[in-house]
């Protein structure tokens, strides 16, 4: 295996500790993650993308969910069973990968991505940790990295999937513009958050689909993207409701003047979901939009106007959140531990933007090589 | 010495863009709000870098630093994986280069008015990152090989418009216009970017050069790719049905006003039409509804424009009849003098916004106009009240829209109540 090959699982790695770091630095100290729950969950991330056998790697994709359900339970019970539920789509994948059943495995694993990536009409655990628990969700996005780097890897080399491949990425495409319709019409912040996450989710759904023709390392793309893209988002929208509580949407609030850092954090975050140049959105969407083209020309163009609604309800969202005449808040602007996350992902947003290269390549040498020889129909292996 | 011409052309897009991060880098980090003065060295600079560096490209197309240079210029790929690329390509041409310089040129002389202009506004910083982003769009729109780089430039000149039309953000109205517009924008954008992807499917790459084998297509595949230019482009250019917009982008700064809705971004449409010109004219269909398209622009807005009491709300629908004259141009064929007339028609537009503030003054030194029947005033009195009447409502261009759209919103709020019974369904949480 090359070089290249070798620092998939690292990069990855990387990218999911930042996300599963990024929320406990921004939090305050006293409502901070309990530090055996990152220390668990790092460990466990860790295991599920270098575990050279695909149950292990599933085992270990149980745990982060269950960690993260227990982090869920005191703000969102119902964002806690979903992850329990996601958990035993993993030990079922675990279970019917090692009795070699590998359709059903594909399949499984598939609804636990979308139970995890908030795929409407799976996203009802993930829309709560969107309403009451964003930082969990953003920690949640760092194992749902995880869980698509190990489906690519060990679920998707078959010939099932590729037959299964035109139904995902019509489905994941009719998802997203769903969401992306239902995201004109939110009225509160959260309400944009949730449906932003369920675009997000079908697009992720979407490129799982198209992953099979050998696409694999888009699919990685499109998730890092969505999860740097909605992580940031996430731990800026928590941010701000730390200052003024939940915000509705009503008449425009003026709120950038008193915090303008945290405006153009939330604008840089919102830029990159939906895929404005120079962030890893686009080339992300860009991406997408060539591999979806292959299995369905029709979910392309859902794509391509669910991707323009959102960019819409986004600057909706802005508009109301942060503009208008100025109001008098006495809240501080984002301090320094904030800051230093928000500049963090910030960065690796517009590095991956300039140079998506840096996850493609490794991931495509990496990801392209089927781990174990897989029977296919007429009796030969690949 | 071609390494020469690719530091250069790299720094006509690049320098502005490198403001961008200097100036957002320090105030998301330091402790004080920069200052104006820093602001505006900071993007000067960079414009300034920008503005030699379309010079001496300039100066390669003309042959100054010896045999001229013509064509596609390599700078690697963004990212190549399989068989799908992104190549980082500029292209050095008659069009490019003289669009590059114009409009940098412009961007730089409106970036030193509006230090001026702006001194001492609330948003003075803002203005300046949000210049220096849109001079990078115009350079990366104007020097772009491919689609895909056309796009990304396409899409920092939709983006920052709306930014620039939601200037003064203290009241309701610019927000609600700068959506409007932005919704407008990215609706067309989306013809662009299908186009795109339908481009490499069926040629293979979606270079500018690749545009040239358009004529191997099926006529069916090629007049969809030249409407989805088209749609585009109409949107872009506020052409008939998307002109709405327009006369609301005029409540941003008036040198934004000037730059954008006079000068560059107006034009950037007829610019794309003459970048794929090898898709268009193979397909008569989508040339005859340009010319139908930029005929109806320019009468009805021709119609507004004589009934408009605000200066720069006449202005921008004088530009839009215009614009609309010099798509008819374009879809006929008339390359040459679509590019003669873009640019002089750029120059006096700026030069008008500009003063546009002035012309109160003007008018009260000039005094009352007296009011001279028209041709049609004389010969169909109740034709012309009708039109009078129309033009003053603008055909209710955003309301026709609006009724247009107003099923995707049902459907949107179905779905909303739809979503909400499902979520209370299987929800194990009180209320929030």
């Amino acid at each position: 295996m090359p070089i290249d090959a070798l620092t998939a699982p690292w990069e990855t790695l990387a990218f999911c500790l930042l996300l599963l770091v990024a929320p406990v630095v921004a939090e305050s100290r006293a409502r901070r993650t309990p530090r055996w729950h990152v220390v668990v969950l790092a460990a466990a991330l860790a295991g599920t993308l270098f575990a050279a056998d695909a149950s292990v790697a599933y085992l270990m994709a149980a745990v982060t969910a269950l960690v993260h359900a227990i982090s869920a339970w005191r703000f969102s019970r119902t964002g806690a069973a979903a992850l329990v539920v996601s958990a035993l789509m993993a030990l079922g994948v675990a279970a019917t990968v090692g009795a070699d059943q590998i359709t059903a495995a594909f399949l499984l694993s598939t609804v636990a991505v979308a139970l995890r990536a908030g795929t409407m009409p799976f996203h009802v655990g993930v829309a709560s940790l969107c309403d009451r628990a964003p930082r969990v969700q953003t920690q949640q996005l760092a194992s749902t990295i995880a869980l698509v780097f190990i489906h690519l890897r060990f679920v998707d080399h078959h010939d099932e999937a590729i037959a299964l491949a035109p139904i995902i990425v019509r489905f994941g495409a009719a998802a997203a513009f769903v969401a992306a319709l239902h995201s004109l019409v939110q009225r509160d912040l959260r309400g944009f958050y949730r449906s932003t996450t369920a675009t997000h989710g079908g697009m992720v759904l979407a490129a799982l689909g198209a992953a099979s023709l050998h696409n694999y390392a888009a699919a990685l793309l499109v998730t890092v993207s969505a999860g740097l893209a909605l992580g940031g988002l996430g731990i800026m929208i928590a941010s701000l409701e730390e200052r003024v509580g939940v915000v509705a949407y009503g008449r425009s609030s003026g709120r950038v003047d008193a915090f303008p850092r945290l405006a153009v954090a939330f604008a840089l975050f919102g830029a990159a979901s939906v895929a404005m140049p120079g962030t890893v959105g686009f080339v992300a969407d860009d991406l997408l939009l060539h591999t979806l083209w292959m299995e369905s020309p029709v979910g392309t163009v859902l794509m391509i106007l669910a991707s323009a609604m959102l960019a819409v309800s986004t600057l909706i969202c802005y508009s109301h959140v942060f503009l208008g005449r100025p109001a008098s808040l006495l809240a501080p602007d984002l301090v320094p531990r904030e800051r230093v996350v928000a500049v963090a992902l910030a960065a690796l947003v517009l590095i991956l933007g300039f140079g998506p290269g840096l996850v493609l390549y490794p991931a495509d040498a990496f990801l392209e090589v089927a781990p174990t020889p897989v029977s296919t129909p007429d009796g030969g292996s690949r | 010495m071609p390494d020469m011409l690719h530091l250069m052309l790299a720094l006509a897009i690049v320098a502005p863009l490198l403001s961008v991060p200097a100036i957002g880098l320090r105030v998301l980090l330091a402790d004080h709000f920069p200052s104006e003065r820093f602001a505006f060295r900071i993007a000067e600079a960079g414009l300034a870098v920008s503005t030699l560096a379309s010079i001496v490209v300039f100066g390669y197309f003309a042959g100054v630093f010896g045999a001229p240079v013509r064509g596609e210029v390599e700078f690697g790929r963004w990212l190549h994986i399989h068989d799908y690329e992104i190549p980082l390509v500029l292209l050095v041409d008659r069009v490019s280069v003289t669009i590059s310089l114009f409009a940098v040129i412009l961007t730089t002389i409106v970036a030193r008015f509006s230090r001026t202009y702006l001194h001492k506004e609330p948003g003075f910083v803002r203005f300046f990152v949000l210049l220096a982003f849109f001079a990078t769009g115009t350079q990366l729109v104007a020097l772009a090989g491919a689609l895909e780089l056309f796009f990304a430039g396409w899409e920092i000149l939709g983006i920052s418009s709306a930014m620039f039309i939601g200037f003064f953000h203290e009241r309701d109205e610019p927000v609600r216009s700068s959506v409007r517009a932005f919704g407008t924008y990215r609706f067309a954008d989306a013809g662009l970017l299908i186009a795109t992807v339908v481009t490499f499917e069926l040629l293979g790459s979606a270079r500018f050069s690749a545009l040239g084998r358009a004529g191997t297509l099926p006529a069916a595949e090629a007049t969809l790719i030249a409407m989805l230019f088209l749609l585009s482009a109409m949107g872009k250019s506020a052409q008939l049905p998307f002109s709405g917009w327009l006369p609301r982008a005029m409540e941003g700064p008036t040198p934004s006003s000037a730059l954008f809705y006079g000068a560059v971004s107006i034009h950037a449409g007829l610019f794309l039409l003459l970048r794929v010109w090898p898709v268009l004219e193979v397909s008569t269909p989508a040339r005859v509804a340009g010319v139908v398209v930029g005929l109806s622009t320019a009468f009805y807005a021709a119609s507004v424009v004589r009934v408009h009491t605000d200066a720069k709300g006449a202005l921008a629908h004088a530009t839009l009849a215009q614009v609309g004259l010099i798509l008819v141009e374009i879809c006929l064929g008339w390359i040459t003098l679509a590019l003669v007339h873009l640019v002089a028609h750029a120059l006096l537009r700026l030069g008008q916004y500009l003063r546009a503030p002035s012309l109160i003054h003007d008018s009260h030194r000039l005094g009352h106009v007296h009011h001279h029947p028209s041709w049609l005033e004389r010969r169909a009195p109740r034709l012309a009240v009708r039109l009078y009447a129309a033009s003053l409502h603008r055909l209710r261009l955003d309301d026709r829209i609006d009724v247009a759209f107003s099923p995707a919103l049902a459907l949107a709020r179905a779905i909303d109540r739809l979503d909400r019974r499902l979520r209370s369904a299987l929800s194990l949480d009180g209320p929030a």
